[in-house]
């Protein structure tokens, strides 16, 4: 048996204080994750491999029904201000907005059932994993849920190309990265608001007091600039807005430094949104 | 040989509430030891405290010389637990479920090959490798969770009511199991309501009700210091009970004692002459019952309460 010592703490030393057990950083009040967060997010892969043909295709249909409604249906007349048609317009936010849901549905339903229902997590605690790498493990799967689905609604986007012109740049295989950083803070705010949550039902609050709003009103469906600037200012603390705005770089190529300042705003908010999620989580799973 | 776990004062308190209230016991190394005790004792408490799931409050709590409150991971790897409900990946097959937890302990492909079969091939469940969880019976269900936890070959086996909720003949399979890796020189600490089960498996076990010690020792000695050898148990109407207690309380004297629990009388440390003047008093020699004394006695002695009501 391989003996893995990564506290730097040994028996004989004095006890720490509370505050300070199990490789807690008095500052953060988590343990750094290690390298079992990514045992975790194997773990997830896996029964995702053993159940994908129940998994893979619905990403695909949603968008497509979405691109068939409201690019072709509404956006017949709907006038944008450039040459652009509505579907062209609708394409990154469609991109994006699947992408969050897929990561929110893991972090939020698919964590709950593992932490409360199935006692996964009890399970992958009696092993050498502390909290803080099953929360890691969990936020890491949500955002690669995020690109997974973003890879196949891109590749939708990729065939519908010679006909509604929806992917102009090669660049688009950028929003991938995106879908997975914007995961990231989806999947954290998710886990965060996981540790609070006390039945299944109450999950149903994140989704439409959260996630809806950023759906409808992160300039996935219309430009900004319509709104009144309340909620327009209120957009773009919103990290789905960030994301479309980068898809909407990438897919047409058109970058500008403004790209750069959407790109900075999900960097700077990833760490304390996951910091967030192992400090609330770790609390709720080790009691 | 110092004791493989060792609590001292050891206490856990969630919120107001302490679950576990200044226990103190050692486990020896190569021992079967049991936790004895009704549902809220503390005993799950006190094994995820050893699991290092849950942070002790106070005390002290050593695995393997390792204290619990710094060295988790270290303590974890040595640990193999088996939890009160089964935990299953459902999704995944029975030998996927192993590998995937063989991962967690950064066990090699090879190494861990070898090991799940192994471990599938002690637990009896070779054949059902490629089965999915939700077709085995709870008794194989049982047994591959007990499979799980040895796949890291850990020191001390931890097991949480093991069979509550199986059937006899699983019931005895998994004992069969149990007695097989003591043998092998596994520690084993298992948790159980049944006093049957604590009395045929464990060398020693702690008697414990509300997060406190009863009582610390092995099965036959903790009867023969709380109860004696036998006790006589009496299924009789309240006027034969009247007759039964006026007879019996001089005949025990200071070496057997009464007790009263609903509308059943034990008599400790009584002896077949008291057996046959009840009989007597009784009319019917079914309402009597004549016995060797057992564990639940211990816990009726020590709280005035049976163990699984």
């Amino acid at each position: 048996m391989t003996e893995i010592t990564d506290t730097s703490i040994s028996a004989h030393e004095e006890v720490p204080p509370v505050g300070r057990r199990w490789g807690v950083i008095p500052f953060l009040g988590v343990a750094i994750p290690g390298r079992r967060s990514y045992r975790v997010w194997q773990r997830n892969r896996d029964v995702f491999f053993q159940l994908w043909k129940a998994e893979l295709l619905p990403p695909v249909f949603e968008p497509v029904m979405m691109f068939l409604a409201l690019g072709l249906g509404l956006g017949t007349y709907v006038e944008l201000t450039g040459d652009d048609e509505y579907i062209q317009f609708l394409g990154p936010g469609v991109l994006a907005m699947f992408a969050m849901f897929a990561a929110v549905f893991e972090a939020l339903w698919g964590a709950y059932f593992r932490l409360d229902q199935h006692g996964t997590y009890d399970a992958i605690l009696a092993t050498p994993a502390r909290p803080e790498e099953i929360v890691a493990g969990e936020i890491l799967w949500a955002a690669s849920r995020g690109a997974i689905n973003a890879t196949l609604i891109l590749l939708v986007m990729i065939v519908l190309t010679p006909f509604y012109d929806l992917v102009e740049s090669p660049l688009a295989i950028l929003a991938l990265p995106v879908a997975f950083l914007t995961g990231v803070v989806f999947g954290s705010f998710g886990q965060a608001y996981v540790s609070i949550a006390r039945s299944v039902s109450q999950l149903t609050y994140f989704f439409s007091l959260f996630i809806l709003p950023m759906f409808w009103f992160s300039g996935g469906f219309f430009p900004l600039d319509g709104l009144p600037t309340w909620a327009s200012t209120l957009a773009w603390f919103t990290p789905l807005y960030h994301g479309v705005e980068l898809n909407r770089g990438f897919i047409s190529g058109d970058l500008d430094s403004g790209h750069l300042g959407h790109f900075a705003w999900l960097v700077i908010v990833t760490p304390p949104a996951v910091w967030l999620a192992l400090r609330t989580m770790r609390r709720r799973i080790i009691a | 040989m110092p004791p493989i776990v060792e609590a001292r004062g050891l206490v856990k308190e969630f919120g107001e509430f302490r679950a576990v209230d200044e226990l103190n016991f050692e486990i020896a190394e190569g021992e079967f030891f049991g936790m004895l005790g009704p549902n809220g004792a503390g005993k799950t408490s006190t094994i995820r405290m050893i699991g290092c799931v849950h942070p002790i409050t106070a005390g002290t709590l050593r695995v393997d010389g390792l204290d619990v409150r710094v060295d988790d991971r270290k303590i974890k790897h040595r640990l193999g637990v088996v939890p009160q409900d089964d935990n299953l990946d459902e999704d995944l097959t029975v030998r996927r479920n192993l590998e995937v937890y063989a991962r967690y302990y950064d066990i090699s492909k090879a190494d861990s090959r070898e090991r799940i079969d192994e471990g599938l091939d002690l637990m009896q469940l070779s054949e059902r490798a490629d089965a999915q969880i939700h077709e085995l019976s709870g008794g194989m269900k049982r047994r591959l969770v007990v499979a799980r936890a040895l796949v890291n070959e850990p020191r001390i086996l931890i097991l949480d009511e093991p069979t509550t909720g199986l059937d006899p003949q699983a019931r005895h399979l998994v004992w069969r199991k149990l007695r097989l890796l003591r043998e092998r020189g596994v520690t084993i600490l298992l948790t159980t309501h049944y006093m049957d089960e604590a009395e045929h498996l464990c060398d020693r076990l702690i008697i414990m009700d509300h997060g406190k010690s009863l009582a610390v020792g092995a099965p036959r000695d903790l009867i023969e210091r709380h109860v004696g050898a036998s006790v006589l148990e009496m299924h009789v109407t309240p006027t034969q009970l009247e007759e039964a207690r006026m007879y019996l309380i001089p005949a025990l004297g200071e070496s057997g004692r009464l007790e009263q629990i609903e509308d059943v009388l034990y008599a400790f440390g009584a002896t077949a002459e008291h057996a046959s003047v009840v009989e007597k008093i009784a009319g019917d020699p079914y309402r009597v019952l004549f016995r060797r004394a057992n564990l639940e006695d211990v816990f009726l002695t020590l709280t005035g309460r049976v163990l699984v009501e």
